[in-house]
């Protein structure tokens, strides 16, 4: 007899959700429960497995450094299961809680009778390694020079106040320096001429030299920058002039500080929307790489990181349409730019290359042809130049065939759609993941409903879309061993998109087309079709286990590519992976030929 | 009525004996070496003389841990029909006759858990059925003594000085009190594993050396 109360929060926790109620009992019966008292230490040496049932816990290195804070449904203690070898943390219980213990020969009985088990815990223990690599960056050690831009905004004391406002609003500063003869002699801020100016009744032609801070304090390049926090809080300022061998290099702001320390995404994000120029962009763009080193070295799991670098296109994009808009005047109608591929599914690694076109509200023809294809050529141009390069198969809207109406674009798909040719058949997988990136959303909404109504249960083009898509399988062979490819100048290895990532995007899609699923990223299609039974819900789940731990390795791969100085490349040599890792693949291999042998029974029988 | 004396009691006075002759912990053994058994019972009424236990459940704690593994819950053949309590319990009628009989469950109470502690959530009435059971199956029973939760709790709110009202004691409301999850109501096993939860966390509230016996001082 089971204690319904253990049994029924196993159900609701992964990875045991996927139990029945016999195996759950089962597990249960190897359980025990303990009352943890805040400030108690866990003993992180039981070789047993903890599960959080209520409380709070505080997990740190031997360093004493926070790794991580364990909630209801975290777990500790699988790494030494895994491993055999034990971690010198420690686990501080911070708010009362109850745990339940599950004993080592539960533990391994579970996972050696479900595989999924096993990969959750074997993902997780991946994870944690993730969380001890963070400890070398450490951002007491980040110096004024790291943070500080070399850019002098300056001006003369003679001058006057209005001159200052009219300069830092056109050069969008809240500062500036002022000097005097390659000195600096003072600063001002937009705070000076607000409580200084404004609420002195002033006049605006009053100069500088009146109302600015004299003998302002001083940072040097070289200085660390908790220096500056500092200084900052002492004396209740904002704005540091920065020199450089006594000369005035640049000035360092709290913001500037606030930015370094979160190096956050949403920081580059904010960054590339407040460009106005080309230069402004592109100095963004260089910062791109530095952003995904970031984001990895937080252990952000990749699908995050993917979401991240899209949303970084994204702005890039807006932001180079933006300026195409003010270069040309007002558009000659209402339009959207469209995203295709991975852009659409929000899952761009670091080597993606553009997938884009333009949807119009009028037929290309004339003054509106002519606008659209220097606009396309401008925000096309611009984005190579950012780094995210042409595409090789000319799928832009700098190519004529891709600026349609809605009219032109509903035309071709239905031609897709209703013919499926071998070419037909290689574009769906790009055009039919669609996100509209800036302008109208509805007459994006239009297309895809269009679309999604002409591919709901069209058996002809599942046919063939299912039939190509299990054209490719992934790299396992007959006695489960990795199959390994060439290409032109890499080594050997698995090419972990063509022969995995791909090959669950496309049955996602496809089974998403079919039942009219206007989802586009991957992980969510799953799970909606989970959610609208098209799907087993435990299939879905296991694609959406092998998506991540595929999305994970390609992550892990490009990240080390990219800081060993080579181009970012898919193809991961086996042999540089763990045996746990190894053992992993094969299985996330299975579950794809597993899935790929359900989608060719469902549609690929004879019509 | 008469029923139990076809089969002629398991050896009575060996069960009792047995039991009685296995030593409780002594008041000074600090708690975290206290084996203890939670219990709650299913009752057909309040009075241990005219009325009957139909389910039994139990959950023993070693090491200050809940042993689920060895958490069990039995019904118990009762020699009248459950009437009007099945409304409180959901126990009916035709799931009793497949239950166990009285001194059965007994004498494995007996049998597998002497040296443990008793704990139970308002213990004085689980403890009078107990004895009248043991009295009717072995013509005589043991003393029990037991922890009572009830009790600590209320001692525990009445030092700081709060009015008590009755619901306030009940089970589910102290499960809140220590933010504890709830139990379903009036499951035999359900409730003593809540129990034992809350005797965890009552502990919890003092020094990890405490002993027994000052326990128990609480449970008065």
């Amino acid at each position: 007899m089971e204690v319904t109360e253990v049994t029924k929060f196993l159900a609701e926790t992964t990875p045991f959700d996927q139990l029945d109620a016999d195996q759950l009992q089962a597990l249960a019966r190897q359980m025990s429960v303990y009352y943890f008292r805040a400030g108690e230490e866990v003993n992180t040496d039981s070789n047993r497995l903890m599960i959080v049932r209520t409380g709070v816990f505080s997990l740190y290195s031997d360093q004493q450094q926070l790794l991580t804070k364990l909630q209801s449904g975290d777990f500790y203690g699988y790494q030494q299961l895994l491993t055999d070898l034990s971690d010198q943390d420690t686990l501080l219980c911070d708010e009362d809680g109850l745990v339940y213990w599950l004993t080592a020969e539960g533990f391994q009985q579970i996972r050696y009778q479900f595989k999924n088990i096993e990969l959750f815990f074997q993902r997780l223990f991946g994870r944690r390694l993730h969380q001890y690599k963070e400890q070398s960056t450490n951002r007491f050690t980040l110096k004024i020079s790291d943070v500080a831009k070399a850019r002098k905004v300056s001006i003369s004391p003679d001058a006057t106040v209005q001159q200052a406002a009219a300069q830092m609003t056109e050069q969008r500063v809240s500062s500036l320096l002022v000097e005097q003869n390659n000195k600096l002699v003072g600063i001002i801020t937009d705070r000076d001429l607000r409580s200084r100016v404004v609420a002195e009744a002033l006049p605006a032609d009053c100069p500088v030299s009146d109302v600015m801070t004299s003998k302002p304090h001083t940072i040097d390049l070289h200085a660390y920058l908790f220096e500056a926090v500092q200084l900052m809080s002492q004396h209740n300022i904002h704005h540091l002039p920065v020199l450089r061998d006594e000369h005035l290099f640049g000035m360092i702001t709290a913001t500037d500080v606030i930015r370094a320390q979160q190096d956050h995404p949403v920081y580059l994000i904010g960054e590339i929307h407040r460009q106005h120029s080309e230069e402004g962009i592109l100095q963004c763009a260089s910062q791109i790489l530095h952003l995904s080193q970031s984001l990895s070295n937080q252990q952000v799991p990749a699908h995050e990181a993917s979401h991240v670098l899209t949303t970084v296109t994204d702005a890039l994009t807006q932001s180079w349409i933006k300026l195409a808009l003010k270069r040309l005047g007002p558009a000659p109608c209402v339009f959207t730019w469209l995203g295709f591929g991975s852009q659409a599914r929000m899952e761009q690694g670091l080597n993606a290359d553009q997938d884009n076109a333009l949807l119009l509200e009028k037929e290309p023809e004339g003054e509106v042809a002519v606008y659209f294809e220097q606009l396309a050529n401008i925000v096309c141009d611009g984005l190579n130049e950012c780094g995210i390069v042409y595409c090789p198969g000319n799928i832009m809207a700098s190519n004529p065939e891709l600026r349609l109406s809605l009219k032109g674009w509903s035309k071709q798909f239905a031609r897709w759609i209703q013919t499926p040719t071998q070419e037909a058949l290689l574009k769906s997988s790009i055009f039919f993941d669609l996100r509209p990136i800036y302008g109208s959303k509805s007459l994006f909404n239009a297309l895809q409903q269009d679309i999604l109504a002409r591919t709901k249960d069209k058996a002809v083009f599942l046919y063939h879309l299912s039939h190509n898509a299990l054209k490719g399988t992934p790299p396992l062979g007959f006695f489960k061993t990795f199959t390994l490819e060439r290409d032109g100048k890499q080594k050997k290895g698995l090419d972990l998109k063509k022969r995995g990532l791909i090959l669950i995007t496309d049955m996602a899609r496809i089974y998403s087309l079919s039942k009219g699923i206007s989802a586009i990223n991957t992980r969510q299609r799953l799970i909606q079709l989970a959610q609208q039974k098209v799907m087993d819900a435990k299939d879905s789940q296991n694609l959406l286990d092998a998506f991540d731990v595929l999305a994970q390795l390609r992550w892990d791969k490009h990240q080390h590519d990219v800081s060993q100085g080579h181009e970012a490349s898919n193809l991961l040599d086996p042999a540089v992976l763990s045996g746990l890792q190894r053992h992993q693949l094969k299985d996330v291999f299975e579950v794809i030929n597993q899935a790929q042998s359900q989608m060719k029974y469902r549609f690929c029988r004879e019509l | 009525m008469f029923g139990w004396f076809k089969n002629p009691p398991l050896p009575m006075n060996e069960i009792v004996r047995n039991y009685e002759n296995t030593p409780q912990p002594s008041a000074k053994t600090a708690l975290s070496e206290v084996n203890f058994l939670v219990l709650d019972l299913e009752l057909t009424g309040l009075d241990a003389k005219k009325d009957h236990i139909i389910s039994a459940g139990w959950v023993p704690i070693r090491r200050q841990e809940i042993m689920l593994g060895d958490s069990a819950h039995y019904l118990v053949k009762s020699p009248v029909g459950v009437g009007q309590s099945a409304v409180i319990h959901g126990v009916h009628d035709h799931q009793l006759k497949t239950g166990m009989e009285l001194c059965e469950l007994m004498a494995m109470l007996l049998q597998s858990y002497p040296g443990y502690v008793l704990v139970a959530h308002h213990a004085q009435m689980d403890l009078a059925f107990l004895t009248m059971a043991c009295e009717r199956c072995f013509g005589r029973s043991p003393k029990f003594k037991a922890i009572d939760t009830l009790k600590i709790e209320w001692q525990r709110l009445h030092n700081k000085g709060k009015v008590l009202t009755r619901d306030m004691l009940k089970l589910a409301s102290c499960l809140e009190r220590y933010q504890l999850p709830k139990a379903p109501q009036h499951h035999a096993l359900a409730d003593a594993f809540a129990c034992a939860q809350l005797l965890l966390s009552q502990i919890r509230q003092h020094s990890s050396s405490m002993t027994l016996g000052e326990l128990q001082s609480l449970s008065r």
